[in-house]
């Protein structure tokens, strides 16, 4: 093994996917909350983003971070039935279904935005599931496709 | 001698002895449509072909070019200006119609105070190398606009397709300053330069459009208003493909785009049209061309009345392009047609009311 | 019946309801075709006297979706003496759909408009045919029998009808525009009453089950030749925003250079917003100056509304399309699941 790909296979080890996280701020949000002040561990690769519903999200919000560099997206927001504005998530359940079929046709790998649904007493829940999309992203490697080279 | 005798097959030792020094643009076939691409080798290189959808404008004006780039350092910001302006360039291959749209391309980007330094720059730098076309198309109409098929004025070095080899000319001092390094070219023979002459008269009778562009701007200046131009844009979509395509047409928008994660950014300048709705709308909301009536009757105003007026040259060259690909064929040629009736149609309605 | 006596028919019947129209002012002005000044080429046509219906052609060349004359953000149909104008249209099935769509995004007001119904046998793949013709010009193309004849200065080639034709015209269920029920008086000519498509999409199959990898390599090289002329937003009646989404700057989303990470991004978004709206007309392959062919991101929108929601665009007036309504019960199969 040359020096060369010894750095680079000890940097790969070694790299940690930066995520980034939209979270609705009635359910998700205080659900990452309660996690934090339970002192559940789960990864710190995620960045929180405080949404007042997971509807707020608007789709130029996940391909802007995808074309930005970010390695993985998570969107988060109360169960259906449960929205704090009533019908919040269920526009925007709509809306993902859609981009998650298109990325994945486009040729985006489809572990690299991920949705669920988390409520604000589901401390251990939301934590299961960063836990899970961050096991997801790192085994994709780094978001290279969107790269400018500039 | 000035003229010279280039064997098909010695194309590929023209090539390798050019892209020592220069880079070597070329028309090549991508994917089924011809297009002007940097060759790294002689093999892809296409002579025998009708033309280019995207015009070679593309090459010293691309549809997208970095004007300069910057670093943030703290407070401070540190500019980078481009760095590859003094490479040398060959455009290899090219119509004499595309040939004359580099004078009218110099015209725009040299005229006034503040001349493009980028573009200009570029153009000192290029040597174009041409060839005459012995099939023009039915769409082509450079003779209405003082051009030729084998017109050769706006070249370095002028070649004609022989059949099994090609008459190289040099024409300008920069031509035969680069001749001079090929000593292994033969000269050519009365015969050949004879086979051109004919050529060039078959290709000059194969023009069927003729269009009378004689005193165009004429019948336009005081026609601005004139309802033919709600006719003549009826059908137009505003997509810009005229534009885009068009081998003379030069506007551009600039934007910056930021690394900010990075703290780098760049100033770029894209293709722009004057056919999209956003081209003239102020900050206020007001748009003086609001509709397609006002872009189209700009487009063709600007190509034949105030360009002349600015230049003292028609500012389109025949090459048809624009009829060619425009999605809902709304014909350049027609469109003349119908401006040039103008007067024609006053005198008679004149006549009947007199 | 080969397809030259069938286009006969067409347009025989498709001139006599025009004159009828025109002679009886039923409508000011229609919009239709006229044979194209080059070949491969048809043009839009409006036309507003009784004499001029011969100018309407049908060819198998008639790609332009004329809807999109009709959106306000084109506002050549309006007369400032009368205000709007009745106006009538020649529509084959992806233009009727394309209207009734309109209709239901309220951009549209059908009451104004009469649908001149065609039963459309396919449009030509103008790329196609002039890929494989190559560098030599062409002077004449028609249809005879079952074939495509392309003629040349020095040559004459045969193609066969079936496949030379738009990919989207070949899986296409929706030959004539659909019919509107509590509009009767609107559809004249050929139409049909439709509620919904059967559709097996097996064409994608072969796409769907390549890796990821695969996918985005394939998309790359369909792509990369696009130079953000913008002639497919402008060609496609579903796009009328005033502003686009590239054209904001209050902020600016998405650069619009012609790196392939920004070509990539434009497409993709704009397949997005086209979710449930598109009509799959394939104006936006046959107008694009590079030839990209975008019927395999259509075939894949209409794939994934009639799946997920049963849902195909511009059949019915009254159903609300995807996009604009939700439900308690919509399928979560994409969401992230614990263990």
């Amino acid at each position: 093994m040359t020096v060369q790909s010894q750095q680079e296979k000890s940097s790969q080890e070694k790299w940690e996917p930066k995520i980034i996280a939209f979270l609705c701020n009635w359910c998700s949000y205080a659900g990452a909350d309660l996690a934090g002040v339970s002192r559940i561990q789960y990864p710190p690769n995620i960045r929180i983003v405080r949404v007042p519903c997971s509807g707020r999200v608007n789709p130029y919000f996940i391909i802007k971070s995808l074309t930005d560099g970010w390695d993985g997206v998570v969107v988060s927001g109360c169960h259906p039935g449960d929205c704090h504005y009533l019908t919040g998530n269920l526009v925007a359940r709509r809306r993902f279904a859609i981009l998650k079929e298109l990325l994945e046709f486009f040729g985006i790998e489809p572990g690299r935005v991920n949705f669920m649904w988390a409520s604000a007493a589901e401390g251990e829940r939301f934590a299961m599931l960063i836990r899970k999309a961050t096991k997801i992203v790192k085994a994709l490697g780094p978001n290279k496709k969107f790269d400018k080279n500039w | 001698m000035d003229q010279k005798i280039l064997m098909k097959n010695e194309i590929g030792k023209f090539y390798i002895e050019l892209a020592e020094d220069y880079n070597f643009y070329a028309p090549v076939n991508e994917k089924g449509i011809i297009t002007f691409k940097k060759v790294l080798n002689s093999g892809g290189i296409v002579l025998d072909y009708l033309n280019s959808k995207v015009p070679p404008k593309e090459i010293l004006f691309p549809k997208m070019e970095v004007l300069f780039e910057y670093k943030l350092d703290g407070k401070e910001v540190e500019i980078e200006d481009r760095k590859d302006l003094n490479e040398k360039n060959i455009i290899f291959g090219i119509r004499p119609c595309d040939a004359h749209s580099f004078i009218l391309l110099e015209n725009f980007f040299g005229l006034g105070d503040t001349p493009d330094e980028i573009f200009l720059k570029k153009r000192q730098n290029t040597t174009l190398i041409g060839i005459g076309c012995n099939t023009p198309r039915t769409t082509c109409f450079c003779t209405s606009i003082e051009g030729h098929p084998f017109n050769k004025v706006d070249f370095d070095i002028f070649l004609v397709d022989l059949g099994e080899k090609y008459l190289l000319e040099a024409v300008s001092d920069k031509g035969r300053e680069l001749v001079k390094k090929f000593s292994w070219l033969k000269d050519a023979k009365k015969d050949d330069l004879k086979q051109a002459e004919r050529l060039s008269k078959e290709a000059e009778e194969a023009i069927v459009t003729k269009l009378d562009l004689s005193h165009i701007d004429k019948v336009l200046d005081p026609n601005f208003d004139h309802p033919i131009w709600k006719e003549i844009s009826e059908i137009c979509v505003g997509c810009g493909t005229c534009s885009f395509l068009c081998p003379t047409c030069t506007c551009f928008d600039v934007i910056d785009e930021t690394n900010q994660y990075n703290n780098k950014g760049r100033r770029v300048r894209i293709w722009d049209t004057c056919q999209f709705c956003l081209y003239t709308l102020h900050t206020s909301g007001h748009n003086p061309r609001d509709s397609c009536i006002e872009r189209c009757r700009n487009r063709i105003m600007h190509k034949f009345s105030y360009y002349p007026e600015n230049y003292n040259v028609l500012g389109c060259v025949g090459c048809g392009r624009c009829v060619q690909l425009c999605p809902v064929n709304n014909d350049l040629r027609s469109i003349i047609q119908k401006i040039n009736q103008i007067e024609n149609k006053k005198k008679e309605a004149e006549k009947i009311s007199a | 019946m080969g397809i030259e006596t069938e286009n006969q028919i067409i347009e025989k019947d498709m001139r006599d309801l025009a004159l009828k129209l025109l002679t009886n002012h039923e409508v000011d002005v229609i919009i239709g075709y006229t044979k194209g000044t080059i070949p491969l080429s048809s043009s839009p046509i409006m036309i507003t006297k009784p004499e001029e219906v011969d100018k309407l052609v049908w060819n198998n060349l008639c790609y332009v979706n004329l809807a999109k004359y009709l959106v306000p953000r084109i506002p050549q149909l309006v007369d400032p003496e009368k205000g709007n104008l009745k106006i009538g249209i020649i529509a084959k099935g992806c233009v009727g759909r394309a209207l009734i769509h309109l209709a239901v995004e309220n951009q549209i007001d059908l009451e104004n408009i009469k649908i001149i119904g065609i039963p459309c046998n396919g449009i030509i793949n103008r790329k196609k045919i002039e890929k494989e013709v190559g560098e030599k010009e062409i002077l004449e193309v028609y249809a005879s029998g079952d074939n495509i004849i392309v003629k040349g200065k020095n040559f004459e080639q045969k193609y066969a009808f079936d496949q030379y034709i738009n990919e989207l015209c070949k899986v296409c269920k929706v030959k004539t525009p659909p019919s509107i029920p509590d509009l009767m008086n609107s559809c004249m000519g050929e139409c049909q009453e439709i509620s919904s498509v059967e559709d097996s999409f097996s064409d994608l199959d072969e796409f769907e089950a390549k890796s990821s990898k695969e996918k985005w390599d394939y998309i790359k090289t369909t792509l990369e030749t696009c130079t953000r002329c913008y002639a497919c937003r402008e060609a496609c009646p579903m796009c009328y925003c005033n502003l686009c989404f590239v054209d904001q700057n209050k902020p600016v989303w998405f650069s619009k250079t012609t790196d392939l990470p920004d070509i990539i991004v434009f497409h993709l978004i704009r397949a997005m917003h086209l979710a449930g709206r598109c009509v799959a007309c394939g104006a936006c392959s046959s107008v694009c100056p590079m030839g990209i062919d975008l019927n395999l991101i259509t075939r894949k929108l209409e794939k994934i509304v009639k799946e997920r929601y049963n849902f195909t665009s511009g059949l019915n007036k009254e159903k609300l399309p995807p996009m604009m309504s939700f439900s308690m019960k919509d399928t979560e199969d994409f969401m992230l699941e614990e263990d």
